[in-house]
This record gives C-alpha cells, sequence and structure tokens, in this order.
C-alpha cells in the first residue's frame, strides 16, 4: 500500500484512472457534462441576442440612433426610453442595439483572423520544427515581451485611429499565444503512430498537417477562437473608451461608457448599460468556449 | 485452513451499470490465487474493490472481509488500519507508482510498522529481502534505477507494512521478457518465505498457471471458471479458458493453425442475464441464453458457469505445421539488405553495425528487449529516422537517406514497404473514419491496380459498414485489422509489424497473427516482425535476427534458435518463457 500512502487522499480516484481504464473514463466524461447544460445553455442564450441584436438591431431601434433631443437633454428610464437618454438626448437602447454591430463584427474578425493565422503558424512550427519553429518562437517571445494595450494604442493612434488599424493590430497582438498553444499540442499528436502511419504512405506534409493533425486539434481551436473574440471585444471597447478607435459620436458599447461617465447621477443606465453588454457577452463567450472544448475532447480521446 | 479474504456477492457498477458481477473469492493464508481475464473482464476492479479502493463514483454491493472485518463501506479510519498493514497493492507500473521526489529508503519506511522505522539495519534488510544486495541503493531515486530494480524496490515497499495479503495487479507488464521471469519468481520465493498470501492479476494463463496455487478466471465482470491450477490448466471445464488455452501461441513448436475466439467482450450489463461468453461460444445451445448459468461443481475444488461440458474442438487437435528448417537459400536477390547501420542518440549507440537481409516472401523475426535498437531498425527502415552510417538497401533502391531520393524514388520506396504499429489506438486517425482512412492509403497507388474500401475490409475481415465508423467504435482487435489493411491498401512487398500484437488480448492476438501469416502466404509479403515475444515469434517467422545493446548477437533458423540457443542472452530469453500449459487432451492426443 505504499502507492496509497504517497498520496494526499484526494489523488486516489485520479490515480486509479490508469487501472480502471474506460470505467474512470466514463466516469471522467460524465462528470462535466452533468454540470455543463445550464450555464452552457445560458451562454448560447445569450450570444445568440448579442448576434440577432448585431444583425437586426439597426431596424428593430425604437428611435433613430443619431437623432439629438437636446431639449429633453439627459433623463433617466421611463415608458418611451426604456433606458432613458444622454446627454445630448439621444435615446440610449437604440444606440445599444445599433452599436452591437460594431461591437460584435470586429471581434468576430478579429478571432477568426487570429485563429486563422495563430493556428497555421503553430501547426507548421510543431509539425516541422527545426529553424522555423526557433525562428516563430523567438519572435513570439518578443511579442509576449511586449506591453500588448500599450503597442496598440501608440500603434492606432499614430495611424490616426481607424477600424482597419486595430482589427490588423489586434491580430498581430493576439496571434502569439493561439501559436504557442497550438504548436504544443501538434508537438503532442506528432509522437503518435497515426502521423507515423501518413508518412510511411508517403502522404505529402502539408496533407498530414491539415488532414491527419489539424481535426484532432479542434478541441484547441475552438477553445482558442473563442479566447481571442473575449481578447478583442475587451481590447476594443477598451480602445473606444480611451477615445482612439473610433470618430466621437459613433454608437459603440466602449465609447457609450466614456462618453456617458458625466451623467451617471442622472441617468447611470446609459454607462452602466453597455458595461454589463460588453461583461456579459464576454463570460457568455468564455464560458461557451471552455464547454466546447469539453465536450470536443472528451469526444475525441486516444484512450477510448 | 482458514479463509483469510472472503469476497461473497461483490457487484461494482456505476450508475445502473454493471462492472463487476456477483463475484465470489476466497483465498486463504498463504495461498496464491491467480485472476485471469482479458481487458474489459473486470479483474483490476475487483482487486481495488477488495482495497477499498475504488473512485467514488462506483457503488459496491455484496461482501468482502479480512479475517472477519467487513470492507465494503467500511470507514475510512478502519480501511486505512487494512491498507498496507493488511492487505498490500503492487501495481502495474514501476514507474508511476513511486514517488521521483522520494528516495528508496523514504519509501520503504514509510511503509514500515511504527517500531521497525528507526531500527538501524532494516531498510537494507527489506532491500536484501527483493534481491537488491547494494545498501547504497537505499539513498537513489526510483529514476536513477532500471525498471526491473524499480519494481523490486515497489516490492520492499509494499512488504514493508508485513501484509498478510498481497495483491498484484499485473506486475511486470510493463516489463521486459527476463526481467518479468526474475520478479515472478522473486514475487514466488517471498510468498513461500513469509507464508503471505498473494492476488496475482494477470491477463497471461502461462504466467498464472506457472505461479498460483488456484486460478480464478473472469469474463464481463463475472468469474466462468475457478480451480487448482493444474486442474485448470490441464482439463479446462469452460469453453472459454479451454478458448484461451487453445489460443496461446506456443514457444515449443508451431502450430498450423492458431485457434481464435470469436467476437470481442461484451461489456458485463449487456449480459447480466444470460451466459457472458454464449455470443462467442461454439458449443452455445438455446438454454445458454434463458438463465445466467451458476458456478456448478464439477470436481473438487474446481467450478464452472458452464451448462455443459466442454466438447472437443470439432477439428482434430491442431497439428504442428512444417517449420523451414533450414533458413531459405538465398538464391535471388534478397528484398532487404541493411549493411552496417549505425544510429545515435546522443550518447547512446541505439544500433551499431547492424547488417541483415530479407528474402522476398521472408518472415523474419526481430528479438530484443527494450533499449535493444529493434524499433529504431525498423524506423529507419521505414524513412521515419535517419541512419549515422551504414547502408539500407530494398530492392535495389538504396533508401539510406530516404529525403535525397526523387519524387519517383519515394513513390517506389512507400510501395515497397508498409508498416503495422504497436498500438492501434493512436495508428488509427481517431477524426478520420476507417473508410477515409483506407481510401486515402489506397489512393497512393496507380489508378489501375489500386483495391476499393470494401476489397480491404473483406481482405482483414471485416464488414463494409465498418467504413463509415470512427476507430473509437472499434474494439483494439478491430483498429488493428484496420491498420493492417491500410498498410496493405500500397501491396508491399515488406510489411514491417512493431509489436502489433503487445497491446492486444490473447484471443485477439490469434487473430491477428493468422490474418498476418496468410497474408503473407498468399501475397508473398515479407515480414520484418519485431517483437519480445518468442513464442509469437515462433508461429510466424522462418528466420530470426536477435538484438542486444543495438548488436545482432544471433541469428538463424527460427526452430533452431529457440531450441537450442548459443548466445548467453538469447539462452535467458528463452528461458524466461513460461511453459505452455499441456492439456489433458494434447496429452491424450500425442500419447
Amino acid at each position: 500500500m505504499a502507492q496509497n500512502e504517497l498520496l494526499p487522499r484526494g489523488a486516489t480516484a485520479d490515480q486509479s484512472d490508469a487501472f480502471t481504464g474506460s470505467v474512470a473514463a466514463a466516469g471522467r466524461k460524465r462528470t462535466p457534462r452533468a454540470r455543463r447544460p445550464a450555464l452552457t445553455i445560458a451562454a448560447m442564450i445569450v450570444l445568440g441576442i448579442m448576434l440577432i441584436a448585431a444583425a437586426v438591431g439597426h431596424w428593430i431601434a425604437p428611435y433613430d440612433p443619431a437623432l439629438q433631443n437636446v431639449g429633453l437633454g439627459p433623463t433617466g428610464p421611463s415608458a418611451a426610453h426604456w433606458l432613458g437618454t444622454d446627454d445630448l438626448g439621444r435615446d440610449v437602447l437604440s444606440r445599444l442595439l445599433e452599436g452591437a454591430h460594431t461591437a460584435l463584427i470586429a471581434p468576430v474578425l478579429i478571432a477568426v483572423g487570429t485563429t486563422v493565422l495563430g493556428t497555421t503558424l503553430g501547426l507548421l512550427a510543431g509539425y516541422r520544427q527545426g529553424w522555423l519553429d526557433t525562428m516563430l518562437m523567438r519572435l513570439t517571445d518578443l511579442m509576449f515581451a511586449l506591453p500588448g494595450l500599450l503597442v496598440l494604442i501608440v500603434v492606432v493612434g499614430v495611424a490616426g485611429g481607424g477600424y482597419a488599424i486595430s482589427v490588423i493590430t489586434l491580430i498581430i497582438l493576439g496571434a502569439p499565444s493561439d501559436i504557442r498553444m497550438v504548436r504544443s499540442v501538434t508537438m503532442s499528436q506528432r509522437e503518435l503512430a497515426y502521423v507515423d502511419a501518413a508518412r510511411t504512405l508517403g502522404i505529402p506534409a502539408r496533407r498530414i498537417m491539415f488532414r491527419h493533425v489539424l481535426p484532432n486539434l479542434a478541441p484547441t481551436v475552438v477553445a482558442n477562437l473563442l479566447l481571442s473574440f473575449v481578447f478583442a471585444l475587451v481590447a476594443l471597447a477598451g480602445l473606444s473608451f480611451l477615445g482612439i478607435g473610433l470618430p466621437a459620436g459613433t454608437p459603440d458599447w466602449g465609447l457609450m461608457i466614456q462618453e456617458n461617465r458625466g451623467i451617471l447621477d442622472i441617468n447611470p443606465w446609459a454607462a452602466i448599460a453597455p458595461a454589463l453588454l460588453i461583461t456579459i457577452t464576454a463570460c457568455a463567450a468564455t464560458l461557451l468556449g471552455d464547454s466546447i472544448y469539453e465536450r470536443l475532447d472528451a469526444g475525441k480521446g486516444f484512450s477510448e | 485452513m482458514t479463509d483469510l479474504l472472503r469476497v461473497r456477492g461483490l457487484s461494482v457498477s456505476l450508475e445502473e451499470r454493471r462492472i463487476v458481477d456477483d463475484v465470489d473469492l476466497d483465498i486463504d493464508a498463504g495461498e496464491t490465487v491467480g485472476l485471469v481475464g482479458e481487458s474489459g473482464s473486470g479483474k483490476s476492479l475487483l482487486a481495488r474493490a477488495v482495497a477499498g479502493l475504488l473512485p467514488p463514483s462506483l457503488t459496491t454491493t455484496g461482501s468482502v472481509t479480512m479475517s472477519g472485518t467487513e470492507l465494503v463501506d467500511a470507514s475510512e479510519r478502519l480501511l486505512r488500519t487494512v491498507r498496507g498493514r493488511r492487505v498490500g497493492l503492487l501495481m502495474q507500473d514501476p514507474f508511476t507508482m513511486l514517488n521521483p521526489l522520494k528516495t528508496v529508503g523514504a519509501h520503504i519506511t514509510e511503509s514500515l510498522p511504527r517500531g521497525l522505522r528507526r531500527r538501524r539495519g532494516e531498510i537494507e534488510k527489506r532491500l536484501a529481502e527483493v534481491g537488491i544486495s547494494d545498501p547504497r541503493v537505499a539513498s537513489r531515486y526510483p529514476f536513477q534505477l532500471s525498471g526491473g530494480m524499480r519494481q523490486r524496490v515497489a516490492i520492499a515497499a509494499v512488504l514493508a507494512g508485513d501484509p498478510e495479503l498481497l495483491i498484484a495487479d499485473e506486475p511486470t507488464t510493463a516489463l521486459d521478457a527476463t526481467i518479468q521471469a526474475e520478479i515472478m519468481q522473486l514475487l514466488r520465493s517471498v510468498q513461500k518465505a513469509r507464508g503471505m498470501a498473494v492476488l496475482l492479476i494477470t491477463h497471461d494463463l502461462r504466467v498464472a498457471f506457472a505461479i498460483c496455487d488456484k486460478v480464478q478466471v473472469m469474463y464481463a465482470g463475472r468469474v466462468l471458471e475457478t480451480g487448482l491450477s493444474e486442474d485448470v490448466a490441464r482439463n479446462p471445464r469452460h469453453p472459454y479458458t479451454a478458448g484461451l488455452i487453445g489460443a496461446l501461441p506456443v514457444l515449443e513448436r508451431r502450430i498450423s493453425q492458431l485457434v481464435a475466439i470469436p467476437g470481442s467482450v461484451p461489456r458485463a450489463a449487456d449480459v447480466t442475464h444470460k451466459c457472458a461468453f454464449a455470443d462467442r461460444c461454439p458449443q452455445r445451445r438455446p438454454d445458454c441464453v434463458e438463465t445466467r448459468p451458476p458456478l456448478r461443481i464439477v470436481a473438487d475444488l474446481h467450478a464452472t458457469a458452464c451448462l455443459y461440458d466442454v466438447a472437443p474442438a470439432e477439428t482434430a487437435p491442431p497439428g504442428d505445421a512444417v517449420e523451414h528448417a533450414q533458413e531459405t537459400p538465398a538464391l535471388g536477390k534478397p528484398l532487404l539488405t541493411v549493411a552496417e547501420l549505425r544510429k545515435d542518440y546522443g550518447q547512446v549507440r541505439a544500433l551499431d553495425a547492424v547488417t541483415l537481409t530479407v528474402q522476398p516472401g521472408e518472415r523474419v523475426g526481430l528479438i530484443g528487449e527494450s533499449g535493444s535498437g529493434k524499433t529504431t531498425l525498423a524506423r529507419c527502415v521505414l524513412g521515419l529516422a535517419s541512419p549515422d552510417g551504414g547502408r539500407i538497401m530494398l530492392d535495389g533502391l538504396d533508401i539510406t537517406y530516404p529525403h535525397r531520393l526523387s519524387a519517383s524514388g519515394k513513390r517506389q520506396m512507400r510501395s515497397l514497404v508498409q508498416c503495422v504499429f504497436q498500438d492501434p489506438s493512436t495508428s488509427l486517425n481517431p477524426s478520420m473514419t476507417v473508410g477515409a482512412a483506407l481510401a486515402e492509403a489506397a489512393g497512393r497507388v496507380q489508378r489501375a491496380e489500386r483495391r476499393s474500401v470494401d476489397e480491404l475490409l473483406d481482405l482483414v475481415g471485416l464488414p463494409k459498414k465498418y467504413a463509415l465508423l470512427r476507430p473509437n467504435r472499434l474494439s483494439g482487435g478491430e483498429k488493428q485489422r484496420v491498420a493492417i489493411a491500410r498498410a496493405l491498401a500500397v501491396n508491399p512487398a515488406l510489411l514491417i509489424c512493431d509489436e502489433p500484437t503487445a497491446s492486444l488480448d490473447v484471443s485477439v492476438q490469434a487473430h491477428i497473427l493468422e490474418l498476418l501469416r496468410t497474408i503473407s502466404a498468399n501475397a508473398g509479403t515479407a515480414l520484418l516482425f519485431v517483437t519480445h515475444d518468442l513464442a509469437v515469434v515462433r508461429q510466424i517467422t522462418d528466420r530470426v535476427v536477435v538484438l542486444l545493446h543495438g548488436k545482432v548477437v544471433e541469428t538463424g533458423a527460427t526452430a533452431a534458435i529457440l531450441d537450442e540457443p548459443t548466445h548467453s542472452y538469447t539462452r535467458r530469453l528463452v528461458a524466461s518463457v513460461p511453459p505452455a500449459p499441456v492439456t489433458f487432451r494434447e496429452e491424450r492426443a500425442n500419447a
């Protein structure tokens, strides 16, 4: 019983996995699945609503988001304006709905861009190894050493703001962590015999990478995609808040927090609502990423 | 004699699913009992239930008593007094069983009874008991020891608590053949010296019969047969046991046809109300699936869960095949020539001037233990590793450095040599269906010679519908057949088999060996069969090459080498194989 005494009490269950094989594997899969639904479904509903708002927000907004009513000025929530109005008397709800478009489209673009770039380079580095790997790794080291948000502010500021510049900068800033992650899982897949079997058949390296290894990285890639989305969402809101992303007056969540800070005492919802939306969207995307990872990973198990 | 351990009606379930189903087990003081079964038989779970070490997600019913103390649902405090002191558990893998941060001495001290912990010389005494005479070992860390030494230390640590019952769960599976034999001998001598009871869990019938007083055969979570080793070995009373014995490859001679058990082990939960073996049984009758056959006593201490007597096999007892006594005369050009091959990994010389040839259609065994360089050699021939010297010629093509070959040369090489890897669960891509994997492989050859997925599946005896499945839906044996089909898709002249049956159960192993034998005979495919299992080598190869520390130490006709090994290492290797059981029926047939 030396074994048992060497390990803390809690360790016995894990350690038994190796010996009880499929049973423990089944047990392991079951736990997350039982815990998952409520949170996952909530996350999916939240993201679904956000996507609908991004798609049709412009048409279902009760007012023109740019319509000023300076005479009305800032007011609290009322029957006419559910979330009140801002400084210039613009309807907050309409501006939020209109803003969903800018708030979500750019992060989606960035997430896709980061994932494509990071996965491709990570796969190459992990599979090919050698000089390419060394070069990419030193490059990511360098990127990790840079203060990301600061670089973003400087680059976007120098380039005079603009959507495209922010998106491209964020893709480049987000890629290193994806490269690292994909590289490490690629390296562990590369050790498996199915890669050797494919090489023995003379299948070209490109095909092995993208048709054999890549599908087995799905859990990591999807989790990365959603994490990049969150990173971009928050970073872009931060940029807007600092006033460097978009021109003033654009209905954008980040910008709204900044613009409406001044009227917190009159209509707090004008600043709190966009902040809440950013937080909720970020949380939902993170949770969904987690649950997709677990589900895909459980189905992929080599141990089964 | 008194019962030390008494298990009655023990069942283990995961939620509603039975995994171990109504098992009885008795072990008397000083007795060695073997629990034999294939993967999925529930034997390891049973052992863990006895030690009170099941994961909390499993529910246990029934009764386990150690000299009268009930252990099922016992408090953790009670279990702690039982574990270590009264029941010791020895695990399969000595690499994960010892804590890498603690010295050997610390491992032993920890399990010693309190009064002995400070006594001088106690650790040395304990190490000496397991055959470690060098007291300096006590201050070493596990990673500084070899696999065999680690398992000795693990045994010393388990014995430090002076248990009355030692549970050994596949204690030698992770070790090399010669070390396996040493560890088994050690367990046997320690057991005798201490008068301790041992519960040996193993998938290897030969080991169980050689070491245990009693064996209990488990299948799909239940006991199918129990009896004295000698009785079970000579006269198996359950068709499953008889089938397992029949499927064992034999070291002493070549059997013309290895008889495998068709199908695979069902899940215990699916067969609760019938005979678990009925679906694979050659002598099934209607009432086998109506109720669950109880264990019935057939002789003194011998019980079987079969309603009927085991029918003699329909065919005559498998006779011995003619072995090519002489090496195939090297008339034609050899298919594969490896000359003076050298490969270094850092300071370690993995291959040292290895020279061997394989004739077209010849079946050559490459024997050696881990670290002997046999896998490195296979990888060099496959072009997966780059040698540091020497030459590899394949059908007149220099493939020493395959990346220097022209495109057509590469293509030619790929259609000449293919490989079946050891573990089919990693050699098949889990995200590709069987059909896609086979189609991709078949697509590597010219359209005119291309074989369809159906043809390939048919070749390895799998139904066509398997093309749509992903590997995780297949059993180990089925996966290996798919892997073989994939390798055959390009119709290679040389098939390298890297321990293709090492991760499979005995009943499935026979299938795969028979399949490889047939394919090689029908298509004239040469085999380079890499393995450490001499009995397998005997069944499948004409000639063997024995590797030790990267050097060829002996080569010659399989029969000659296994019957009369000349090199001391080969002799040790042959001696380490436990004798195959000779059944009563065979004895009579031979008389």
